[in-house]
């Protein structure tokens, strides 16, 4: 049995909308209440609220957006949703959340956990990048909450930095600091600088578009930086190459080809077999599925599995990863 | 959504209950650890769904989380309220734990009043909350973070309303870790030494669970505890003291630690206690910590013969059991003549 409390409900459900408001001519902030106003489910700061959307050709899409609360007890939860057109690879949900207004429901689900503050760290570096900034504007309110401290470093272009002011309001507080870059330079200025001066027991978090993130990665190995305190979350996936056609052999003995330019999740969901999945970009983990394949067959280029989990071979992300040669068969079991 | 408990029937309403022995309330409600058709016990990962009432030989439990204790609750309370005023090291909070364990004491609250209406209760305004347990005489208002607006930290509230030892496990650098506890009823061990500590340091003294692969597989599934499912696992031993007495913490060593070579010297074998433990794991979604609160009973081997399935089995489990796992839970050495005592007891209830 489930939850008694109504207050912990993270299975599919409707919100409605109470308020919408531009933030930016590309960014509108969208808060969700509870429709028989019964308290929402508490969520770790950097939790995300998977919406039911539509994309341009009317298709059902699954879109994840950070909750920019500091998720203590929250009566409503706030997104803020960057609207991405097509000719930036955009698929129309960003679009159909800016369409919402108050009364319509939403279907969503979770909170979801992924991009979580480590509790025993001493002190936070947050990193944000344009749109980027609502996973770190949850992470900052949750410190002023609890009494942390933590530098933030928002790199945004002039005009159109979404929570500018309540990152500044913030930093007003004891223990909290912000720093601002409006540049490419600034920014790894910034970052070089910053990451090379933070307090034993710091851990870092960003958030931001791949090159930002890479820059951080970077600059964060160069300061001498153990992995495990270099956190970060991807919101694009780097793009990735068609990649070649190879075989997949279901469990029920049925062998599926996949061609180049089509993932194995595609090829399996049209097989009609049943994988849940989510981003579709290697980022969630949702979709990895139990295989068995001759090494050196499979193609990881997800973002979840570990390094371990790669080299044991007996999973893989069907969203992205794929075989290697046109001879690759992978057994998938399911 | 409406809020609604489970209840179990009440004992005697039940058809199969009126043929058996009127039993003591403590045994009905005992949560006997093994199945039915057990008759060899391995360390496994024996998670099942919380909540679900499971009807054995002589009644009924599981219906709740938490098993507020039936006429035992003032006594065991009063036991647990001793023990922390005596010994403020049984509660052990790691940096940065604090907002779990505000996160661990509005589940709990949340759930009691649901489960226990009659007797707990729970307004909620906002993050101000007003908790009433009528049982103890509790009236306290709080605002949720707050930490003035208890007499104590968060854990230790809970653990002055109920009888589970609480703990709490969070992920650091890839392993699970104990990083907070308060526990009062720790069967030989302690939790000042073992807070801080993963998972797989914690168990590695258990025979085959490590080797077995058991640890991993449990931290496993704690990893991946689903945040809309609460789950629970029974486990058993024999108590290191041959009385009620719950707390057998290695804090206490000096006063229980000859209590069972004199009971094996006196061959007083109705007097071993049985202790089972029932875990509950859930995932607190404010904080990501997940709990591994546990949950005490005990009953000595003279009310277990007073069972004949239970008696029967008990002593079919004890007797298989491989010698290291036997060495491990303590009773190797006088297994024998403790369950040809039991065995032999028969009718003799």
């Amino acid at each position: 049995m489930t939850h008694l409390h109504p207050g912990y409900r993270t299975g599919t459900r409707p919100l409605r909308v109470a308020e919408v408001r531009a933030l930016t001519d590309h960014v509108r902030q969208v808060v969700l209440e509870c429709p028989d106003q019964t308290p929402l489910t508490p969520h770790e700061p950097g939790a995300h609220l998977v919406l039911r959307t539509a994309g341009w050709d009317g298709a059902v899409k699954q879109n994840a957006y950070s909750l920019t609360g500091d998720g203590v007890l929250p009566t409503r939860y706030t997104i803020s949703v960057l609207r991405k057109d097509p000719d930036h690879g955009g698929t129309g949900g960003s679009a159909w959340v800016h369409d919402l207004r108050p009364g319509e429901l939403v279907e969503v689900t979770g909170p979801r956990s992924a991009f979580a503050p480590r509790h025993d760290q001493r002190h936070a570096f947050l990193l944000a990048g344009g749109i980027g900034v609502t996973p770190v504007l949850s992470h900052l309110r949750a410190l002023a909450r609890w009494g942390g401290t933590a530098e933030v470093l928002y790199s945004y272009r002039p005009g159109h930095a979404a929570h500018l002011e309540d990152l500044r309001e913030l930093a007003t507080r004891p223990g909290l600091t912000l720093l601002e870059a409006t540049t490419v330079a600034d920014t790894r200025h910034l970052l070089t600088q910053r990451l090379a001066d933070q307090p034993l027991g710091t851990h870092a978090y960003a958030c931001g578009p791949p090159a930002l993130l890479e820059a951080y990665v970077e600059a964060g190995r160069a300061a001498g930086w153990p992995e495990e305190r270099l956190h970060l979350e991807r919101f694009t996936a780097p793009g990735l190459d068609p990649g070649s056609p190879f075989t997949a052999l279901l469990g029920d003995g049925r062998r599926v080809e996949v061609p180049a330019g089509t993932s194995l999740l595609t090829s399996l969901l049209e097989a009609g077999v049943a994988v849940p999945n989510l981003c579709r970009q290697g980022v969630c983990g949702e979709c990895v599925v139990p295989v068995r394949a001759r090494a050196g067959d499979i193609e990881h280029r997800d973002l979840v599995l570990t390094q371990a989990e790669r080299d044991a071979g007996a999973t893989m992300a069907a969203c992205v990863s794929r075989g290697t040669r046109s001879d690759s068969v992978i057994e998938v079991a399911l | 959504m409406t809020v609604t408990s489970t209840r179990p029937p009440a004992s005697g309403a039940h058809p199969e209950t009126a043929t058996r022995p009127v039993l003591h309330g403590h045994t009905a409600r005992l949560p006997w650890p093994f199945p039915d058709d057990l008759d060899a016990f391995r360390y496994s990962v024996n998670v099942e769904p919380a909540r679900v009432p499971r009807r054995t030989a002589a009644g009924e439990w599981g219906a709740h989380i938490v098993d507020l204790g039936g006429e035992e609750y003032g006594a065991i309370m009063a036991d647990r309220r001793r023990i922390l005023d005596a010994d403020p090291c049984r509660v052990r909070i790691m940096p940065g734990m604090l907002p779990a364990c505000w996160d661990l004491l509005l589940y709990y609250l949340r759930d009691l009043a649901a489960s226990y209406p009659h007797v707990l209760e729970l307004d909620e305004d906002g993050d101000r909350f007003h908790w009433r347990n009528h049982a103890l005489g509790t009236d306290q208002r709080f605002v949720l973070g707050d930490a003035g607006s208890l007499p104590c930290d968060p854990m230790t509230f809970l653990g002055r309303e109920i009888p589970d030892d609480l703990l709490l496990v969070k992920e650091r650098d890839g392993a699970l870790c104990f990083d907070a506890g308060l526990v009062t009823f720790a069967a030989a061990w302690s939790v000042s030494f073992d807070v801080g500590m993963t998972m797989a340091e914690i168990h590695n003294p258990v025979p085959r669970l490590t080797h077995e692969g058991i640890t991993s597989r449990a931290e496993q599934f704690l990893r991946r505890l689903p945040a809309d499912q609460v789950y629970r696992r029974v486990n058993w031993t024999f108590s290191a003291s041959g009385s009620r007495r719950l707390d057998v913490s290695l804090e206490e060593l000096p006063d229980w630690g000859t209590d069972i070579p004199a009971l094996v010297r006196d061959r007083d074998w109705g007097r071993l206690q049985l202790r089972i433990e029932v875990e509950h794991f859930v995932r607190l979604p404010m904080t990501g910590a997940v709990t591994f609160n546990i949950r005490t009973h005990m009953t000595s081997l003279e009310q277990v013969r007073r069972v004949p399935a239970w008696r029967d089995q008990l002593a079919r489990v004890v007797l298989e059991l491989p010698e290291d796992l036997a060495a491990y839970k303590g009773f190797l050495d006088y297994r024998e003549p403790a369950m040809a005592w039991l065995l032999a007891g028969e009718g003799a209830a």
